[in-house]
């Protein structure tokens, strides 16, 4: 049995290895620099329509926040808007809208493939490096000799490295902190005096701004802060404009993308794909393309009545790239999707209009692979526009070319190992109810994959399925009175979880648990520490007990109130006084040591008490033989108090919900199913899933939270680790949930029928595999046949990522290896 | 001598259903007796129960109304379910081998039993994910509507001396229907019936309606 469900799991790792191959290949780049074609001395020797450029990029900035009537604070903006010395647009920008994916479209004007979004997450990553790749900046900087100085969100430094090949001067400010909206931008604003003493210095300005962003990741789109931040960023561009920017220079101010009304990003709504664009220059003014403009506007609506954002006159973002070359007079990057944004030609010389709309034709259609037309130079510009945006379209679609050959193996050894999977489950099982309730699981996830909404709510699938469980429970006739009420208090528990955070993409409450705790930080905190104090008291005590339930416990606790604080929330005061003293103790050397400095050596001692019980434990199980069945337990404990440590604050109290629900479903397990040895994994994975939607996780990229992978981990860090917690934290619930399995899979009540352990291993894990090999037919499927749908890199390719995490991380990392390690020692 | 005096039949409510524990009760006793303690209920099978006005209040609420007139529709609902219950439902039970006349006092003492019945409901309905802040108004009409979709059945449960057994299905089947409705609220179709709590609503009469209609086959 072991060996046989080994040897499937095999095969879906293969299946899962050869699909990911297949359908996330890297994108084929065309390398080196390009350069003039036509008509090149003239070109060469031509003036350049605008010799200096400062570019501000703000952070999610959605095209409202620059242009709408009644969310728009940009006055100084509007005036010049209003006046002609300003054009606004707005750009579209190609998903997924996370902040290293638009930016290089940004600079290289390509469109972005999925891994880009990966590599956002993994930011350390060198291979999303483009400093080989053409660039606007790399034109600039080779071809014009610009000086480019460069101030704000480190990921620029990230994909021009090394920094000085780019820059002459440059500082980066990172986002670790999303509650900090104030010196994240002081980091940048407080060059700005200097670049405007230094103006013969420098060339290009690049600044990017992040607190917008961080405002709107903390309180959404229409937080009460954001207006204070637009007239902020207002005057900046203000005392840019008025100071820096004459005749010869162009300001440019942009967001990267926009964002949703809670104030998330990277998938592909209205508000996440349009972003604003503002060109400024007193230049602007000899041509008036757009007459009688009198912003803030209306709110614009679709059909259908709602918000599309759609101000002004619409752009890809990407035309930022050919503009900008065309303008300052270099080669347009090979790489680029863009079309030179007409408004502009008219300042272009009479003679090298048409020679840029060439070059601009030519290098579109040679990205296109297309041969070009002979006759294309008797064309007229309109004709080549409209030639040029089909290009456009066609090149944006076709973002990707998938590998169908690793595909169809993938697909081969995916439908093996449902179909052997399926026939050792018929075998072991054998159409129990049990086996009925795990093939419907099965089927109804299965089935909502081909579905893009069923994707984005599958936290709703979840609930529909639970909800169902209970309620059948209880229709049927249960056996012992406290069912009933062991039920009805599961119900509260799981309703409360399911308050607890918006997920999903459709419907967003304004009352959910966890905002009114962030509001409230002393009843959150309150909650936080009876949770940490209900786990830690109510288990059993053995030799471990002053280091596992009270040092430890404490440590945590005072790590996560000193976070929060560094984080700029506010605390309780005798929470503060509490974390000052304990932390005087902790690190004794040098007392000077709090809060912010404090972090990574607390954060550290953390892991080395955990590594440290960890090993006592089995050292005790090993040399004195401790009883098994309380090392499964102390283990759970402990490790819950890891995970705890790995979530975010207002998910805490979660926990101690998870430890009531434990209990209750326990007594029911052993009351009405003589804790059957296939129904706990059931239960385990439902509840698995239900609880990693209910942190707050999605199958969308957007939600992947970061803000605790970083504990202990200092500015030169290591991506393996950082990736490894933030796995870890992301998938918490589950891990407790897996671990809560064991407890009940390794006692005495079921090993005394089943004598091996192996095969308790063996046969728990049949459900989970069943489920996801199940789930990996259906899936596959669904992404080869929609491989063109609108949605597939915004809502499929992710879901598949998720799926391929739940294979390797949850199922293999957490639920084979470290699983059988523990059983090893038993 | 074995005592064989008669017991008085005690009201009470079990969820278990009726034969199981009478029959078990009922070892040693002959079958008049037990026949005579505990007289039989039973719907009769007939396409009488079906509930045909259900069906036109979901026409109704669906592509008459205007927005989904929900109030009006529990208005429209109380007492076509009365109606229902009078000429249809009530004439097809079958209690201690006899048709029971309709008593009409309980017949209102139980739409007010029904109201109440609209509160646990509504906990439960709660309890099923429904939004707790936002709509709670909303929610509450549902849970009307479905406490009064069971109000032939919850009838039926007082004027029967409370053998909850034989009407549990029909509980059973309106939640179910509301349940398994819930399916459509997801999806992007961005339709104006995928509002709280129209699905559901529907849902229910359905389920309702399939209940009533072969309940008396289960």
């Amino acid at each position: 049995m072991l060996f046989r469900l080994t040897f499937i799991f095999l095969i879906q790792l293969l299946a899962i290895y050869f699909f990911s191959l297949g359908f996330f290949p890297k994108k084929n780049v065309l390398n080196g620099a390009s350069t003039f074609n036509y008509n090149v001395s003239l070109q060469n020797n031509s003036k350049p329509v605008f010799d200096r450029l400062i570019l501000v990029v703000i952070d999610a900035l959605r095209s409202d926040f620059i242009f709408d009537k009644h969310n728009s604070n940009f006055h100084f903006v509007h005036s010049k808007l209003n006046s002609g010395e300003a054009w606004g647009f707005t750009a579209f920008a190609n998903p997924p809208t996370v902040t290293l994916p638009r930016l290089k479209g940004i600079t290289t004007g390509s469109t972005p493939s999925f891994l880009d979004a990966i590599l956002n997450v993994a930011e350390d990553d060198n291979s999303s490096s483009i400093s080989e790749q053409d660039s606007w900046l790399l034109q600039l900087r080779r071809f014009s000799n610009h000086r480019i100085r460069f101030f704000g969100d480190d990921t620029w430094l990230k994909l021009f490295s090394p920094a000085e090949n780019f820059f002459d001067a440059w500082e980066g400010t990172n986002s670790f902190f999303v509650s900090d909206f104030q010196e994240v931008d002081y980091n940048v604003t407080r060059h700005i005096q200097t670049q405007i003493n230094e103006r013969d210095q420098w060339d290009t300005l690049i600044l990017h701004y992040l607190g917008l962003d961080h405002i709107g990741h903390k309180g959404g789109a229409y937080s009460k802060f954001m207006p204070k931040k637009q007239i902020e960023l207002d005057t900046i561009i203000q005392q840019l404009y008025e100071e820096i920017i004459d005749e010869n220079s162009l300001l440019v101010f942009m967001g990267d993308h926009g964002m949703n009304d809670i104030g998330n990003h990277g998938g592909s709504s209205a508000g996440e794909t349009h972003a604003g664009m503002v060109f400024m220059s007193p230049k602007l003014l000899q041509s008036r393309p757009f007459e009688n403009v009198s912003v803030p506007l209306d709110t614009p609506l679709n059909d259908d009545g709602e918000v599309n954002f759609e101000y002004m006159k619409q752009i890809q973002q990407i035309d930022l790239v050919p503009t900008i070359s065309t303008l300052f007079n270099v080669p347009i990057p090979k790489n680029s999707v863009g079309i030179t944004i007409s408004e502009f030609l008219p300042f272009l010389d009479n003679d090298t209009r048409l020679i840029k709309v060439w070059e601009n034709f030519r290098q579109l259609s040679i990205l296109n692979n297309e041969i070009i037309d002979k006759d294309f130079k008797l064309w007229d510009i309109d004709k080549l526009y409209l030639y040029m945006k089909e290009v456009q379209q066609s090149l944006t679609r076709s973002a990707t070319n998938y590998n169908y050959t690793k595909l169809a193996i993938g697909y081969v050894f995916v439908v093996l190992s449902a179909i052997l999977i399926s026939l050792l489950t018929i075998k072991e099982m054998q159409f129990s109810s049990i086996m009925i309730m795990l093939v419907f699981i099965s089927s109804m996830i299965g089935m909502s994959t081909f579905s893009s909404s069923f994707v984005e709510e599958e936290h709703q699938i979840w609930w529909w399925i639970i909800t169902g469980t209970l309620l059948l429970i209880i229709v049927s006739r249960p056996k012992k009175k406290t069912t009933y009420f062991s039920s009805l208090i599961i119900f509260i528990c799981l309703r409360l979880i399911r308050g607890w955070n918006n997920t999903g993409q459709k419907t967003v409450y304004s009352y959910v648990i966890g905002n009114l705790l962030d509001e409230t930080p002393s009843i959150k905190w309150s909650l936080n520490c009876v949770t940490i104090l209900w786990l830690s008291i109510l288990s059993t005590f053995d030799y471990l007990s002053p280091l596992a339930q009270l040092i430890l416990p404490v440590i945590i606790l005072s790590y996560k109130i000193n976070w929060t604080i560094v984080d700029k929330e506010s605390i309780p005061d005798y929470l503060k006084e509490m974390v000052k003293v304990i932390t005087k103790y902790l690190l004794k050397e040098d007392h000077m040591v709090l809060f912010e400095n404090a972090l990574i050596p607390t954060a550290l001692i953390v892991y080395k008490l955990f590594s440290i019980l960890m090993l006592l434990r089995i050292f005790l199980l090993v040399i004195k033989g401790s009883n098994k069945e309380k090392f499964i337990k102390s283990l759970f404990r402990d490790i819950t108090m890891f995970l705890l440590y790995l979530s975010p604050s207002r998910n805490i109290p979660q926990y101690l919900l998870f430890d009531i629900i434990g209990r209750c479903a326990t007594q029911i397990l052993k009351d009405e199913f003589k804790s059957s040895l296939y129904l706990i994994p059931i239960v385990s994975m439902i509840l698995q899933h239900f609880c990693f939607f209910q942190f707050g996780g999605s199958n969308s990229i957007a939600t992947i939270d970061l803000s605790n992978a970083y504990h202990g981990i200092s500015s030169d860090y290591n991506i393996y680790i950082v990736g490894y917690l933030m796995t870890v934290s992301n998938f918490a619930p589950a891990i407790y949930w897996t671990l809560f399995s064991w407890q009940y899979l390794y006692s005495k009540s079921v090993t005394h029928k089943n004598t091996n352990k192996w095969e308790i291993f063996a046969k728990s894990k049949l459900p989970f595999i069943f489920f996801n090999c199940i789930i990996g037919c259906c899936l596959f499927a669904s992404c080869i046949i929609l491989r063109y749908h609108l949605f597939i890199w915004s809502v499929f390719s992710p879901k598949l990522c998720y799926y391929f995490t739940w294979n390797l991380f949850m199922q293999g990392v957490v639920g084979w290896i470290f699983e059988m390690i523990t059983v090893a020692f038993l | 001598m074995p005592n064989k005096t008669k017991k008085s039949v005690k009201k009470r409510v079990t969820f278990s259903d009726d034969t199981t524990t009478t029959v078990s009760r009922s070892h040693n006793k002959t079958r008049s007796d037990f026949i005579a303690n505990h007289p039989p209920v039973f719907i009769r099978k007939t396409f009488k129960t079906i509930p045909w006005h259900l069906l036109f209040l979901l026409y109704y609420y669906v592509k008459l109304s205007k927005n989904y007139d929900i109030i009006t529709l529990l208005k429209m609902l109380i007492p076509s379910q009365f109606i229902y219950l009078m000429y249809q439902f009530n004439k097809s039970t079958i209690y201690g081998n006899k048709r029971l006349k309709l008593n009409i006092t309980l017949s209102l003492v139980t739409i007010v039993g029904s109201f109440l019945l609209g509160f646990p409901i509504l906990i439960i309905v709660i309890l099923c994910g429904a939004p707790f802040v936002e709509h709670l108004p909303l929610s509450w009409l549902l849970s009307l509507h479905i406490s009064y979709l069971a109000y032939p059945a919850l009838y039926s449960v007082f004027n029967c001396d409370f053998k909850v057994g034989l009407w549990k299905k029909y509980f059973i089947a309106i939640v179910l229907g509301g349940w398994l409705s819930c399916v459509v609220i997801p999806l992007d179709w961005d339709r104006d019936w995928q509002a709280w709590p129209i699905p559901v609503v529907v849902g229910s009469y359905l389920g309702a309606f399939v209940g009533y209609s072969i309940g008396a086959y289960i």
